[in-house]
């Protein structure tokens, strides 16, 4: 006998979104930080944003915070972000 | 019924099985197959068509239809009875004050409790004495293992996937309550969150790990909460700053004494409320003295208001043994009582 069931899983195949194409470099680029706002984030980003800026040349590097660790991203930084080249967020602690 | 979901198939019960825990699809347990038959009896139970939308996820933009959700109650091995509950707890997940997707990815690693309310407790057979907080009985064990079969296979939350928790707690596995509404003569706590008393609801809380407290040695109220406000204090200090939604779960023992003293709920949440804060620097004490910088003095209650406080009657009859179920991540995500049989968008 033939035993019949439905698959339990949500059987979605496409991501809801694309990622962006990867940028060639950094020279002169404007680059954001999407803090989740935890500490362990403030030495991080400090020492992420001298590497960017003496290594790979980044001109501009914008620090944003979310409002809730757990939540995305406010709409007006996502709006912001629009105007960057480059964004480094999803870190953890 | 016409379902959107693939039909799969399987020689026999071992293949099944074998199958699912194969494709992720199960918490590592055995479960019952989801069969169309029983698919449908749950959605008749809930008078819901397969593809009615219980609301999309915000962050993942993932629909959640009321067929997969009943699907993933089969599996967990729920009864139709079973279902409109089920479905209540996940319209409460989804509104935006429960923050779903961030209670089910954090680190944090909490678990989804679910709280029955009204007279579904008696229609359902769902225990509220005796081992109170777990490992009871069918009602409890299957709608809660219900919601955590539905975040697993409708929103990727495997540990590793979408689950990143660093611990996790054994309420993973599903954790579901009811008020002792019969052995009190306190407002439930349904009632106190504006459902009336003839109306079954569920509360969703995003919980970590209940911890017991005990006080046998004292009939007086305020020596009484007097520990639970401790332990508030305690998550305080070594877990999160953060005022939100706790939940204590007071035991008959300790219910008696407080109701024979004249003490309402609201007058439970009232002394928890003043009593459960601290001053900053006592984060020295528990080794987090780097942040507390000049700041202290400053105080930090555990509740923004009273009603903050959700105090739940449950427990055997005998045992001053209580509970204290803390918040996730505070105020930033909020237990939502919703009630069975009422669309909340429509």
């Amino acid at each position: 006998m033939t035993l019949r069931f439905l698959n339990p899983s949500h059987e979605a195949e496409a991501l809801a979104f694309t990622p962006a194409p990867r940028p060639i470099s950094l020279a002169g680029a404007t680059v954001g930080f999407i803090s989740n706002g935890k500490e362990g984030t403030k030495g991080f980003f400090t020492h992420l944003e001298a590497l960017l800026r003496e290594h790979l040349g980044v001109a501009e590097v914008h620090w944003r915070t979310k409002g809730n660790y757990s939540a995305p991203a406010e709409g007006a930084i996502l709006d912001e972000a629009t105007h960057w080249d480059f964004a480094i967020t999803g870190l953890g602690d | 019924m016409n379902f959107q979901s693939t039909a799969l198939s399987a020689r026999d019960i071992a293949e099944a099985q074998a199958l699912l825990h194969e494709k992720g699809w199960t918490d590592g347990l055995p479960v019952v197959l989801p069969t169309e038959e029983a698919v449908a009896a749950c959605l008749a139970e809930a008078l819901m068509p397969p593809e009615q939308l219980l609301g999309i996820e915000p962050v993942r933009g993932r629909p959640i239809t009321a067929e997969k959700v009943a699907i993933n109650a089969v599996m967990a091995g729920c009864a139709p009875e079973h279902f409109p509950a089920v479905v209540t707890a996940w319209n409460a997940m989804l509104s935006p004050p429960f923050l779903l997707h961030g209670a089910t990815s954090s680190t944090g690693g909490c678990a989804v409790l679910a709280i029955l309310h009204g007279p579904q407790i008696r229609e359902l057979g769902a225990g509220s004495t005796f081992s109170a907080l777990g490992g009871r009985d069918r009602a409890l064990n299957c709608i809660g293992r219900a919601l955590r079969l539905g975040l697993i296979n409708l929103l990727d939350v495997r540990p590793g996937e979408a689950d990143r928790a660093t611990l996790g707690h054994p309420g993973k596995l599903g954790w579901c309550l009811a008020e002792d509404e019969a052995h009190t003569g306190w407002e439930t706590l349904a009632e106190q969150r504006g459902i009336p008393r003839e109306a079954s609801a569920v509360t969703v809380m995003a919980a970590m790990a209940p911890r017991q407290i005990m006080n046998e040695w004292t009939t007086a109220p305020e020596e009484i909460l007097e520990t639970y406000a401790a332990e508030v204090r305690a998550n305080l200090r070594h877990y999160s700053i953060w005022p939100g939604n706790y939940l204590l779960v007071i035991p008959k023992q300790h219910r008696t004494h407080l109701e024979a003293a004249g003490w309402s709920k609201a007058d439970v949440q009232r002394f928890v409320f003043e009593r459960a804060r601290i001053k900053r620097r006592e984060w020295s004490d528990v080794g987090k003295g780097a942040v507390v910088r000049d700041r202290g003095d400053w105080e930090y209650p555990a509740f923004e208001r009273p009603e903050d406080v959700l105090v739940l009657a449950a427990g055997g009859p005998a045992g001053g043994f209580g509970a204290v179920i803390p918040p996730w991540l505070g105020n930033k995500s909020r237990a939502v009582t919703a009630p069975v049989g009422v669309c909340i968008d429509c």
